[in-house]
Formats: C-alpha cells, sequence, structure tokens
C-alpha cells in the first residue's frame, strides 16, 4: 500500500529565542498508508492540534516536510492544499457559513480545491445530488436544501459538514475531535456516520480525539503524542483487543523510560 | 400645512435622482460590512475620489463614459489598498479605512488641483445620451436608474454563481471558506475592491449632475450610506442575497424621501447629521437594548 500522508521532521517552535519558547512540534515522522483511520491521541498541549494545522497547511512548519500522495505539499498554502485534505472542526460554528444555506455550504464542499466559474452555482442537478447525499444521514436535511445552517442544532451541523468532507473523497480525513462538543448520544450518531463514511470510501483519516473509548473502538492505529513527537505508535495487529487501562500503561510506561533517560 | 406638503412633493423626482446616485454608495458600503464581514470606510474617500477623477478628466476634455470607467477603476484601487493593509499588517477594517480615507483627500486635492471644478459647460454621460433634456430629474432617474437595475442584476448573479458563492462563504466564516480552498485573502481584497467601485461610480455620476467637482463632497456619506442601508434592511430583510442586495436601493429611496420630509418640515440642515447619527446609533443599539440581561449580548461580532 501506499504512503497516504508522511511527516518527516515536522518541527515547529513557538516563540522562538524567548523564555516563553516552546516546541509544539519536535522532529515529528509520522506515515499514514492509504485507508489508515489512525487515532491521535494525548494530554493538552502534547501537539495534536499543531500537528493538525501543520498537516492542514494553517500553521507553516519551521522546518521537515509534508508529503500527501508522494506530492511535497510543504510550501502549500492551506487554501491550497484543501484539493486534497477534507476537514471537520471541533466547533460545529467553524466548520459551516452558517448564514449561507444548507444547499450553498454543500456547493463550497463540492467546488473544494477546484477551480470555480462564473457559472450559476445551485443548479437543478446539484441540488438533487446534494438531496440524495444529505438523506443518508436521515435528519430530514434533505428537504431543507435553502434553509439556513445557523438555524441547525449542534448534531445536525456536525453531520452536515462530515458529509461535506467527505462527499468529495478527499484524499485524506481530519477530525479534529469532531464530537467533542456535541451530547453523548448525537456524538455517537455522528461516529457512527463518520466510521460508516470512512469504511465506504476508504478514506485515509486522522482524527483527534480525548476520549478513550473512541481511540479503542475505531480506526485501526493510534499514535499517541508527547511534547511534540509521537510516543506511541500502536498498529493495527496490536490494536485489536486493546483495553483502555493498556494504553495508560504503555503510555506511562514509555514517559517514564524517556524521564529515566533524561535522568 | 398644504406649503410643507407641497415643496415636500415638488421635491420629491430631485431627491429619487439623489437617492438613486448615493444607493452606489450604499451598495458599496453593504457589500463589505454584510457580505465579507469586513465593516470598511474606504466609502468616504472613495465617493469624492470618484468624483475628482471623473470631474478633472471631463475639465480636461475626456470621453465622459471614459472618465467614468477611470473612476470606478481608481475606486477599485482604493479598495484593494484598505483590505491589503488590514490583511498584510494586521490593523483593524476600521483604521485601514480611516488611514486610506484619509491620505485619499489629499490625493484627491493633487488630482483637481484645486478645491473645485465647475462643469456646467462640459458634455456629461447625461447631456451625451439625453442631449438639452438631460437637465430633467426624470431624465436623470431613468438613466441612473437603469444603470442601477444592471448593477444589481450584475450582483445579484454574481452573488449566486460558483465564484460568487464562494466570496459570501469568506464572511460568513473565514475558516471555513480556507479549508474549502478559496483563498480569503484574494476574495476579500477583490471583494472591498468592487465595493468601493461602487462608491467611486456613485461620486462620477453625482458631479456630473450637480455640475461641479468638489474635494468636500460627500463629506459623512457613510453614516448616510449606513443610515439608508439600516431602514432598507428593515423593509426588504436579510434572508435571501435578493433581499440583501435590493436592501440599500429601497433604503436609498426611502432615507432620502425621509430627509427631505424633515428639511421642508423645518429641520435645520445644520441638524441633519446629528439627527442622522443618532438614528443610526439608536438602530444599532436596539437590539440589544431589547434584551433584558445585559453583560454577555452577542454583538456585531468584527473581525480583527
Amino acid at each position: 500500500m501506499t504512503d497516504m500522508l508522511s511527516v518527516k521532521g515536522g518541527t515547529k517552535i513557538f516563540y522562538r529565542g524567548t523564555q516563553d519558547e516552546r516546541r509544539a512540534l519536535d522532529g515529528l515522522d509520522v506515515t499514514l498508508k492509504s485507508g489508515d483511520f489512525c487515532i491521535v491521541i494525548g494530554s493538552n498541549g502534547a501537539g495534536k492540534s499543531s500537528f493538525l494545522n501543520a498537516v492542514s497547511g494553517k500553521l507553516p512548519l519551521d522546518s521537515g516536510k509534508i508529503f500527501i500522495d508522494g506530492q511535497d505539499v510543504t510550501k502549500l498554502s492551506a487554501h491550497r492544499r484543501a484539493q486534497f485534505i477534507a476537514r471537520v472542526f471541533q466547533d460545529p460554528m467553524i466548520g459551516t457559513a452558517p448564514t449561507m444555506t444548507i444547499g450553498e455550504n454543500m456547493l463550497l464542499a463540492e467546488l473544494r480545491g477546484k477551480q470555480r466559474s462564473f457559472a450559476y452555482g445551485l443548479t437543478t442537478s446539484r441540488r438533487a445530488r446534494y438531496s440524495k447525499q444529505l438523506a443518508e444521514l436521515n435528519l430530514g436535511l434533505e428537504n431543507r436544501l435553502d434553509m439556513q445552517v445557523g438555524l441547525l442544532s449542534g448534531g445536525q451541523r456536525q453531520s452536515l459538514s462530515l458529509v461535506m468532507a467527505v462527499s468529495t473523497h478527499p484524499k485524506l480525513l481530519l477530525l479534529d475531535e469532531h464530537t467533542a462538543a456535541l451530547d453523548p448520544r448525537t456524538a455517537k450518531l455522528v461516529m457512527d456516520t463518520t466510521v460508516r463514511a470512512v469504511d465506504e470510501l476508504k478514506l485515509t483519516t486522522m482524527m483527534v480525539t480525548h476520549n478513550m473509548e473512541h481511540a479503542i473502538n475505531y480506526g485501526n492505529r493510534i499514535i499517541m503524542m508527547d511534547a511534540g513527537k509521537v510516543l506511541v505508535d500502536i498498529g493495527p495487529e496490536e490494536k485489536r483487543g486493546i483495553t483502555v487501562m493498556d494504553l495508560i500503561d504503555r503510555f506511562h510506561t514509555k514517559s517514564d523510560a524517556i524521564a529515566l533517560q533524561g535522568a | 400645512m398644504l406649503d410643507v406638503f407641497n415643496s415636500f412633493y415638488g421635491l420629491i423626482p430631485v431627491t429619487i435622482a439623489q437617492s438613486l446616485i448615493v444607493s452606489f454608495v450604499v451598495l458599496g458600503v453593504m457589500l463589505p460590512f454584510r457580505i465579507l464581514n469586513f465593516p470598511d470606510l474606504t466609502s468616504e474617500g472613495a465617493f469624492p475620489l470618484g468624483g475628482c477623477v471623473c470631474g478633472t478628466l471631463i475639465a480636461a476634455g475626456v470621453n465622459p463614459f471614459l472618465a467614468v470607467f477611470i473612476a470606478l477603476l481608481c475606486g477599485f484601487a482604493a479598495g484593494c489598498t484598505t483590505a491589503f493593509i488590514h490583511l498584510r499588517f494586521k490593523i483593524n477594517t476600521l483604521l485601514a479605512g480611516i488611514l486610506v480615507m484619509t491620505m485619499l483627500y489629499s490625493i484627491n486635492l493633487r488630482i483637481m488641483g484645486r478645491t473645485n471644478i465647475p462643469l456646467f459647460t462640459y458634455d456629461t454621460t447625461f447631456t451625451l445620451l439625453a442631449g438639452p433634456a438631460a437637465n430633467f430629474a426624470w431624465v436623470k432617474i431613468a438613466i441612473v436608474g437603469v444603470l442601477v437595475a444592471l448593477v444589481i442584476a450584475a450582483m445579484l448573479y454574481f452573488f449566486m454563481s460558483e465564484k460568487g458563492t464562494s466570496m459570501r462563504a469568506v464572511g460568513a466564516s473565514p475558516d471555513m471558506a480556507e479549508a474549502q480552498g478559496i483563498n480569503v485573502s484574494t476574495a476579500t481584497i477583490i471583494g472591498v475592491g468592487v465595493a468601493s467601485a461602487l462608491s467611486a461610480t456613485g461620486g462620477s455620476i453625482m458631479v456630473q449632475t450637480q455640475g461641479f467637482a468638489d474635494v468636500n463632497m460627500g463629506f459623512g456619506i457613510l453614516i448616510n450610506g449606513l443610515a439608508a442601508l439600516i431602514i432598507g434592511e428593515a423593509i426588504t430583510g436579510r434572508q435571501t442575497i435578493l433581499r440583501q442586495i435590493l436592501a440599500p436601493i429601497v433604503g436609498s429611496l426611502v432615507y432620502y424621501q425621509l430627509i427631505s420630509f424633515c428639511l421642508t418640515l423645518g429641520l435645520a440642515p445644520a441638524d441633519l447629521k446629528f439627527a442622522t447619527g443618532a438614528f443610526v446609533l439608536l438602530m444599532l443599539a436596539l437590539p440589544n437594548l431589547r434584551k433584558s440581561g445585559g453583560g454577555n449580548q452577542i454583538r456585531e461580532k468584527i473581525r480583527e
């Protein structure tokens, strides 16, 4: 299988040369194979968000390289990388345009990374296609293409964001704690939809989460981050049957070992 | 009382002509403020800029249509400058607008070489189109009205196109727009540029109807534009892009009739700006006053 994402020596230092200097990413090496569903965990400040932002292009690296499907994207800005990457944010308010209609949001997603023309946007054929895609959510959104997205609930918006993200078959799907702001029932609904879409479309996916249950129940790989590096990398064979306790043990063993080395 | 009504009635056509011209500025205020979420003050400088450029060129014997077009381009450049200052140097949008507006005053003076250029003796787009009838208010209304209709149709089409939908996304949610592969900076610069181009076009038409270009023309035009926009939105609503684009025109037509009515009733012209400002303040404050809570109300979100 080919490498879909590869980060080599990714380093990002905030406030370089001041007292507040902080290494958000410290020589990070990660490779995702095509079809990997990788869960990224780690405590606050471990570098999970920086990792995601570096991949999406929001956070330019100080050094290191990023390849998507073999192509060097290190120098591409965030909006240029959008042709490869779809992203669902933690905050349902950010991932969609609240003052625009459901149909318009779907249109924006369909045109992600493509040349946009002066032609009329929401054509009849597009509306029909969007209705069909939204119908799979079973939320009734398919009949509300002209409704403003701001009027939807958080769960509905997150589900919409997800459909928008996967509808274009991106090379890489980034999920940034995308169920964290939802109540448990809605979170489950969105998570189920996520898994279904990822399986069906064989999307290479990276999901940041704080939810240990999610980490062990979903995906085929777990990356545990600490201090801007990968601390533990658990592959498909090992991940089957792993428990939350195992995860915590692995984390402590490894960080203790590092602490001892330092001492 | 009948006298008052008669003089108001007599002024209606002139006022309509004026409000149609100013509706370009109101469109230029609406576009950054409502569609791009970029509160912009450049209009205050772009309006006289358009007037000064157009007036100077007409007085120099340039074809009036070409003069209007060049004025439009100058306005576009002014708007782009404001947006660029904001994006590149992270200066607040309002401050960036004030900077450009202030500097434009000197530029306008330099362009004209004096404070006032009379244009009564020159051909304008109006005399070229309508000949001697150009001075009738209804002729002006017809000409400007057609132009306004064309601009509205063009804007409506654009904002429903693929490119236009993307530009609206930049104002609605910049993070989302970027994640969808939209170049937020380019869209903002072009959008604010187009807005100022509209204001400059308004200025270039204004000097041709009033018969002179003046460096102080349009002082306070921005607040007038904002007041007109608010009135328009109260009438048309903002739910669809059609309503949002019609609001400036409707608002401008109603607002200037209101002003005309107040003036004929005896409001001193000196008090006009205070009254307009108080009105805008009241309309902006009203949603906050209605809420009982205080403290953490949701305010207009302004991009930093």
